[in-house]
C-alpha cells in the first residue's frame, strides 16, 4: 500500500515525534508485524549548496555528480517516516545501524528530480535482538538509479516464535596497515547533521548522547561510509557497495583506515581504533 | 623528413644557498622572499651578475603565503639582477627546486634562453596560517555583501570555533597521515632496521661536517643572519647517540617502530639557487662550467590506495631515466638520494635490489641492483643539512655538480621524493 | 660613518661651545668628489729651483691658478714649496718665511706640500742637515694648520725629476681630497716607472683588483674606491662573512671569493679566480686583518698566533704564490698600522704583525719590481670602523679627538684613497714604502 507524502519530511520533526516513545519498552515483536506500507515522495532535489557542503565535508572534490551516501541521505527521511510511524513495531530511538548494501546503478547529476520509495522488507532474529531491513529506492523519470538496503537492530527485542541465532564466532580482528587516518573532532556529528539534516541526538553533543545512554556522541555511520566512499568509489559510473558497522566511533576520535585493492576492481576498506585494535567498520566498493 | 637538430647542452655554472636553519630558530622573522633574495644575491655576487638580464629565474616554495603569489619575481626585483629578468614560481612540493632547475635546463637546451637561475625556499618559522574554512566563507560572504542586512548575516554566520586559525600541516590531505607516518609504513614493509637508518643518519652528519671542514661549501654557501653553517649539523653524531632516541613515527608499530627524530629530517628554513647557462653564455662571461644537466624524469605513485609508499616515486622514475639515457644504476660516480627519512633512502635502494619489485612494479627483466654505498650522499644530505622543502633540489644540484667538477669526470644521479606520492630524478655529468 | 661629536662640533651651537670649553674643533675634511676642483683656490709655488718653474708649468697645465711670488688677494688652495736645491740649513729660511704670510690665506682643506730630496748618509753633512730639516719643518707646520688643511712632502730620490710619473702622481694625490687624512707624511719617489692615467677620475680603468677582508670596514671602503676608480673588484673574505661580502660585491659590480687567507692555497685560489673570471690580476690589497688585544702578561698562544697568521704570515705565503706565478706588473698594497710603527699598549701581537708588514713590504719591493710591479703599505691611524669600535670609549675618544692634528678619526674611505693611489700605475715609481694615513697622530711621532 503506497502512501504518498507531499514532500520529504523533516528528520527533526520525525525524531521529535518519536521521542515520547523513547521509554516505550518492547520485549518482543511478531514476525509479520511490519506494516505493508510503501512511503513515497514524488520529487526530491539536492540543492547545489547541499552538494558542495557535502563534498567539502568529505574532503572530496566538488563534482556534478551525487555521491552515493548523499543519495542515501535524500531518501533517508522517507525511510525514517516509515520507521517513526506508530504501526512500526520497533522503537526508533535506540535502533543500532548494522549494515548498508547499496546498488548505485548509474551516475546521478544534481539537476535530476528524484522520486523516493521506502519499504520495510522484513524482520529477522539476531543474536542480540531483532533486526529489520529497510529498502530505499530512488527513481529518475521512472528509472531506478539507486537502491539501498539498511539493516537496523533493536537490541533485546525477541522475534516471537523464532529461535535467536547464537553469536557467530568472529576471528579476532588483526589491524591491517594504516593507509589513512581520520582525526574526527567533537563537532563532526553536528557538521554531518547540518548537511544531511540527521539530527539524531546520539551524534550531536556529549549531553544529548548521555541522555540516550552513550558515554560520548558517536559519528554517523553514514558519515563514515561517506568518507570511505569519497576515497574508494569510482566517478561517472554506477557501482555497488556495502558497509558493516562493528563498534561506534566516539567523538572526538581517531580512526585508522586501511584500503586494499582486490581483483575485479573491488576496493575493500575498514576502519578501527588503534588504541584497542577494535574494528569500527568494514566494507567494499566494486562494479555492479 | 629532416631529423631534428640535437639540442645544445645546459650547464651548471654554480650554486649558492644560505645555511639551512632548524625551524623556529635562527631565521625567525625571515620570510620566503627575504631568504630567496639572499640566496639569489649571494649567487649574483659570486658570479658577478649584477645588472645582468638573465633568461629566467624559476623558484618556489611549498608553504606559501597568498601574498607571495609572485614570490620569485618579487625576490628578483630585490636583487642586484637586471629588473628586466623575468621570473616565475614553480610548486611541486619537495620536488619544486629540482623541477625548476630541470625545466630551465630544458629551455636552455631548446635555445629559448641562454641563462637561468633555478631554486627554492621554504620557511616553517614564517609559515602561512590561514583562516579556517568557516571563517573564510564568512569573510568572503561579508566582502560580497551589498546591504547592511547581508553584512550582518555574514557576520552572524561566523562561529567562535571558526576563528581558530588553520595552521599548515605536512599531513597528506587524502590520507590524513603525516609524511613520517607514511614512511613508517614503507620502512616497515621493506624491513629496514633501526640500525641501518641510524647508520645512514650518522654518515650524513659526518659527511656534511667533513665537507664543511675541507672548505667544500666555501663557494656554495653564503652566511645568513649570523649563521655560517647548517645548524642541524651534529658533527659528533654517532650511531650510538642516535640509538638512544625514542621512535617518533610509526608508534603504533610498538616495538617495531624504527623512525626517530635522528633518522628523520627536521623541519627547516632555508633557500638555494643554481646558475645554469648554455656553454656560450658561460664562455662569454668567463664563468666556470661544473657539470652538464643531462636529463631528468618525474614519477608519481598511487599511495592513496595503499598500493605504494608515499615516498617511493623516485624508485619508478629512475629506471625510466636510465633507459632513456642508456645507463645502468651502477654507471654513476655519485648518488644523492634525498634523505627525507633514512628509511626513504634505504627502502628505495632495497626496492631496486628486489627482483619481485623490479619485475612486477617496474616491469624490468632484472633488478636494477645495488649501488656502491661509498658513492652515496658523500657530502651529506638532508638528515644533516636539513630540508627546507623547495630549497633541497638546489642544494643537491650545486653540491653534486661541484663534486663532479672536483673529480673531473663521471656522472651523478639525484633522487628526490615529494609529497603527493611524487618524485623527481636527474642525471648530471662532469665537465 | 656617523660621528656624533663631529656633527655636534660643526653645528652652530656646538662650535661656540667647543671653543668656550677648549675642546678640539674638528672640521669636516675636504674629501675627493668627482668634478670638484683639485684644490680650493689658487696654488702658490714657492722656490727658485728649475723644478719650481717646472712645477708652475705643470700646475698650469693641470688647469690650476698658479702664483709664484706672493699669494695676492685671493685665498690659496695650496702652497707648494720646491726645496730640491737646498745645499745648507740656511737655505730653508727664505722659503719658510715666504710660506709664513701665505698661511693666512690658506683656505680650509688647503694643502702645504714640500718637494725635496731625501737626506742620506752619503750626503755632505750640511746637505743632509738641510734635507732632514725639511721633515721637521713640514711636520711641525702640519701641526699648526687648521681647518682641515694638511702638510705633506714629496721626496724625490737623486736624479728623479718632476717628469717622473710618480712625482706627478704623488703631487696630484696630495693636492686632491683623496689625501684628506694624510697629514705630516712624506711620499718618496725612487723610480721613473709607472704611467699617468688617461682619465684622472678613472685611474684604475681596466684593472682587476683583489681586496682581502672586503666584507666590511676598511676593506669594503677599499672595494668601493677601487671600483669608483675604474677597477673590477674581486672581494675576498672568510666564508663566515660571506653575506656582508656579497653585499659589497653587488654594490661594486664585482665577484665574491669566500676564502680564508690563511689557507695554504689562498694565493693560488685568488689567481685562479681573478684570471679565470676576469682574465687578469693587476692589483692585490692585503687588507684582511684581526686584533686579539691583550697585555703581553695575559697573552696566550691562540691570540698571538692567530694575529700573526692572518695579518702577516698569510701575506707572505700569498705573495710567494704571486711571485711564483710571475704576474706581470702586479701592484700590491698591504695594510700596516701606526701600531706597527709606534706600538700600542695591549697590542704586542698586532704591533709585531703590522711592523712585520712594513718590513715585508720593504724587502719584497725588489722582487715585485723585477716583474714590473711593486708593493707598498698603508699604515692607518685611528679609523672609525667596527674593529676600532671595540676599543674602550675613553681610549677611542682620545685617539680620535685629541691626538691627531686633524683632531678627528679618519674614515675607511681615507685609507682606501691612499691605497687606490698606491695601487695605481701613477705610483709605479713608489715601491717598498709605507704611507701613514693617520691625520698626523702623535702616536709614533
Amino acid at each position: 500500500m503506497r502512501e504518498t507524502l507531499p514532500a520529504v519530511p523533516s528528520l527533526g520533526s520525525l525524531y521529535a515525534a518519536a521521542a515520547p516513545r523513547v521509554l516505550r519498552k518492547v520485549a518482543s515483536v511478531a514476525p509479520g508485524s511490519l506494516p505493508d506500507t510503501e512511503a513515497y515522495v514524488e520529487s526530491v532535489r539536492c540543492s547545489r549548496e547541499q552538494l558542495i557542503a557535502y563534498q567539502r565535508l568529505m574532503g572530496d572534490t566538488v563534482r556534478e555528480e551525487l555521491p552515493s551516501v548523499l543519495l542515501h541521505g535524500l531518501g533517508f527521511p522517507v525511510a525514517l517516516w516509515l520507521m517513526s510511524r506508530k504501526d512500526f513495531p520497533l522503537p526508533l530511538l535506540g535502533l543500532v545501524h548494522l549494515r548498508n548494501e547499496v546498488r548505485h546503478l548509474r551516475a546521478v547529476t544534481p539537476d535530476e528530480e528524484l522520486a523516493v520509495s521506502a519499504r520495510a522488507l522484513g524482520l529477522e532474529a539476531h543474536h542480540a535482538g531483532t533486526a529489520v531491513t529497510i529498502e530505499t529506492s530512488l527513481f529518475s523519470a521512472g528509472e531506478l538509479v539507486w537502491r539501498g538496503l539498511s539493516l537496523y537492530l533493536a537490541k533485546g527485542v525477541r522475534l516471537d516464535g523464532v529461535q535467536a541465532p547464537t553469536a557467530p564466532e568472529r576471528a579476532a580482528f588483526v589491524p591491517p596497515s594504516t593507509t589513512a587516518r581520520w582525526r574526527l573532532d567533537g563537532a563532526t556529528g553536528r557538521r554531518f547533521a547540518a548537511v544531511l539534516g540527521d539530527y539524531n541526538p546520539i551524534h550531536l553533543s556529549a549531553l544529548s548522547a548521555k541522555v540516550l545512554g552513550l558515554k560520548a556522541p558517536i559519528a554517523h555511520g553514514m558519515y563514515l561510509a561517506g568518507r570511505a566512499l569519497a576515497q574508494c568509489a569510482p566517478h561517472g559510473t554506477g557501482y555497488a557497495w556495502c558497509i558493516d558497522f562493528a563498534t561506534p566511533v566516539f567523538l572526538p576520535g581517531t580512526v585508522e583506515v586501511n584500503r586494499t585493492s582486490r581483483p575485479g576492481g573491488v576496493v575493500q576498506f575498514c576502519g578501527w581504533n588503534a588504541r584497542n585494535s577494535k574494528p569500527h567498520f568494514a566494507g567494499q566498493v566494486g562494479p555492479l | 623528413m629532416a631529423s631534428s637538430p640535437s639540442p645544445r647542452r645546459a650547464v651548471i655554472i654554480g650554486g649558492n644557498r644560505i645555511p639551512f636553519a632548524r625551524a623556529n630558530g635562527a631565521y625567525i622573522g625571515a620570510s620566503n622572499q627575504d631568504m630567496l633574495t639572499a640566496a639569489l644575491d649571494g649567487l649574483v655576487a659570486r658570479f658577478g651578475l649584477q645588472g645582468e638580464r638573465l633568461g629566467a629565474v624559476a623558484a618556489g616554495a611549498v608553504l606559501k603565503h597568498s601574498r607571495d603569489f609572485n614570490l620569485t619575481r618579487e625576490s628578483v626585483l630585490g636583487t642586484a639582477l637586471d629588473p628586466a629578468t623575468p621570473a616565475y614560481d614553480v610548486q611541486m612540493a619537495c620536488a619544486t627546486g629540482l623541477e625548476a632547475i630541470g625545466s630551465l635546463a630544458d629551455k636552455i637546451k631548446l635555445g629559448q634562453i641562454d641563462s637561468a637561475i633555478g631554486g627554492g625556499v621554504d620557511t616553517i618559522s614564517d609559515a602561512p596560517i590561514a583562516l579556517s574554512d568557516g571563517a573564510r566563507a564568512g569573510m568572503l560572504a561579508l566582502s560580497r555583501a551589498r546591504t547592511l542586512k547581508d553584512r550582518l548575516a555574514a557576520v552572524a554566520s561566523l562561529r567562535p570555533r571558526d576563528l581558530a586559525p588553520a595552521a599548515p600541516g605536512t599531513n597528506e590531505p587524502r590520507t590524513g597521515l603525516s609524511m613520517g607516518e607514511h614512511q613508517a609504513l614503507t620502512t616497515e614493509k621493506w624491513g629496514i632496521t633501526r640500525e641501518a637508518q641510524d647508520e645512514l643518519a650518522a654518515a650524513s652528519h659526518q659527511h656534511l661536517a667533513a665537507a664543511y671542514e675541507r672548505g667544500f661549501f666555501d663557494d656554495l654557501v653564503t652566511p645568513y643572519r649570523g649563521l655560517a653553517r647548517d645548524n642541524n649539523l651534529r658533527a659528533d653524531s654517532t650511531v650510538e647517540k642516535l640509538a638512544k632516541l625514542k621512535p617518533a613515527f610509526g608508534k603504533n608499530l610498538g616495538e617495531r617502530a624504527t623512525m626517530t627524530a635522528g633518522n628523520s629530517t627536521p623541519l627547516t628554513d632555508g633557500a638555494s639557487a643554481v646558475l645554469l647557462g648554455s656553454e656560450e653564455f658561460a664562455a662569454a662571461h668567463s664563468l666556470p662550467v661544473l657539470a652538464d644537466f643531462v636529463d631528468y624524469e618525474l614519477a608519481a605513485v598511487d599511495f592513496v590506495s595503499g598500493e605504494e609508499g608515499l615516498l617511493m616515486a623516485p624508485a619508478y622514475a629512475v629506471p625510466r631515466l636510465l633507459a632513456r639515457n642508456g645507463l645502468t644504476l651502477q654507471d654513476f660516480d655519485f648518488y644523492e638520494i634525498h634523505e627525507a627519512f633514512a628509511g626513504t633512502v634505504l627502502s628505495t635502494l632495497k626496492a631496486w635490489e628486489d627482483p619481485e619489485f623490479c619485475a612486477e612494479r617496474l616491469g624490468l627483466d632484472a633488478p636494477l641492483g645495488s649501488i656502491d654505498r661509498s658513492k652515496l650522499n658523500v657530502a651529506g644530505s638532508s638528515l644533516a643539512a636539513g630540508h627546507p622543502f623547495a630549497a633541497t633540489g638546489g642544494r643537491i644540484v650545486a653540491t653534486l655538480a661541484k663534486l663532479l667538477h672536483e673529480k673531473g669526470s663521471g656522472r651523478s644521479l639525484i633522487s628526490v621524493c615529494a609529497a603527493g606520492g611524487q618524485g623527481i630524478v636527474a642525471i648530471l655529468e662532469a665537465r | 660613518m656617523a660621528d656624533q661629536y663631529l656633527n655636534f662640533a660643526t653645528s652652530g651651537l656646538g662650535r661656540s661651545l667647543v671653543k668656550q670649553l677648549g675642546l678640539p674643533a674638528p672640521v669636516t675634511l675636504r674629501r675627493y668628489r668627482e668634478g670638484a676642483p683639485l684644490v680650493p683656490g689658487a696654488i702658490l709655488v714657492v722656490g727658485s729651483s728649475p723644478l719650481a718653474a717646472e712645477l708652475g708649468e705643470l700646475l698650469l697645465a693641470w688647469g690650476q691658478e698658479v702664483r709664484t711670488h706672493d699669494a695676492g688677494d685671493s685665498s690659496l688652495g695650496a702652497i707648494v714649496v720646491a726645496l730640491d736645491d737646498l745645499e745648507s740649513p740656511s737655505g730653508l729660511s727664505a722659503p719658510a718665511l715666504t710660506v709664513s704670510p701665505a698661511l693666512r690665506k690658506l683656505a680650509p682643506g688647503g694643502r702645504v706640500i714640500t718637494i725635496a730630496r731625501p737626506a742620506s748618509d752619503d750626503d755632505a753633512p750640511a746637505v743632509a742637515a738641510a734635507r732632514q730639516g725639511v721633515t721637521g719643518f713640514l711636520r711641525s707646520l702640519a701641526h699648526e694648520l687648521r681647518g682641515g688643511a694638511t702638510g705633506n712632502g714629496i721626496e724625490l730620490a737623486e736624479g728623479i725629476g718632476l717628469e717622473a710619473p710618480s712625482a706627478q702622481g704623488a703631487l696630484r694625490f696630495l693636492l686632491s681630497g683623496r689625501s684628506a687624512y694624510v697629514d705630516g707624511q712624506f711620499i718618496r719617489v725612487e723610480g721613473t716607472g709607472g704611467s699617468l692615467p688617461a682619465n684622472v677620475d678613472r685611474p684604475l680603468e681596466g684593472k682587476v683588483a683583489v681586496v682581502t677582508g672586503a666584507a666590511r670596514g676598511i676593506g669594503a671602503a677599499i672595494a668601493k674606491v677601487l671600483h669608483r676608480d675604474g677597477a673590477t673588484v674581486v672581494a675576498v673574505d672568510v666564508p663566515a662573512a660571506g653575506d656582508a661580502l656579497a653585499k659589497v660585491a653587488n654594490e661594486v659590480g664585482g665577484t665574491t671569493l669566500q676564502l680564508d687567507v690563511t689557507a695554504p692555497d689562498a694565493g693560488a685560489k685568488i689567481i685562479e679566480h681573478a684570471t679565470g673570471r676576469h682574465g687578469r690580476l693587476d692589483i692585490v690589497i692585503h687588507n684582511a686583518g684581526i686584533t686579539r688585544d691583550k697585555l703581553l702578561v695575559n697573552m696566550d698562544a691562540a691570540k698571538w698566533d692567530s694575529v700573526m697568521a692572518v695579518n702577516l704570515e698569510s701575506q707572505l705565503r700569498m705573495n710567494q704564490a704571486f711571485l711564483d706565478a710571475g704576474l706581470p706588473g702586479l701592484r700590491l698594497v698591504s695594510l700596516a698600522s701606526t701600531s706597527g710603527i709606534a706600538g700600542n699598549r695591549g697590542q704586542t701581537n698586532y704591533g709585531a704583525s703590522k711592523a712585520g708588514v712594513i718590513g715585508m713590504v720593504g724587502a719584497s719591493a725588489r722582487l715585485f719590481g723585477e716583474l714590473g710591479g711593486g708593493i707598498n703599505a698603508v699604515a692607518p691611524g685611528f679609523i672609525e670602523t667596527e674593529m676600532t669600535a671595540k676599543i674602550p670609549f675613553g681610549t677611542r675618544a682620545a685617539g680620535r679627538l685629541i691626538l691627531p692634528s686633524l683632531q678627528q678619526g679618519g674614515l675607511p674611505l681615507d685609507v682606501a684613497e691612499a691605497i687606490s693611489f698606491l695601487a695605481s700605475d701613477a705610483a709605479g715609481g713608489i715601491n717598498g714604502r709605507t704611507l701613514r694615513v693617520c691625520g698626523q697622530s702623535l702616536i709614533g711621532a
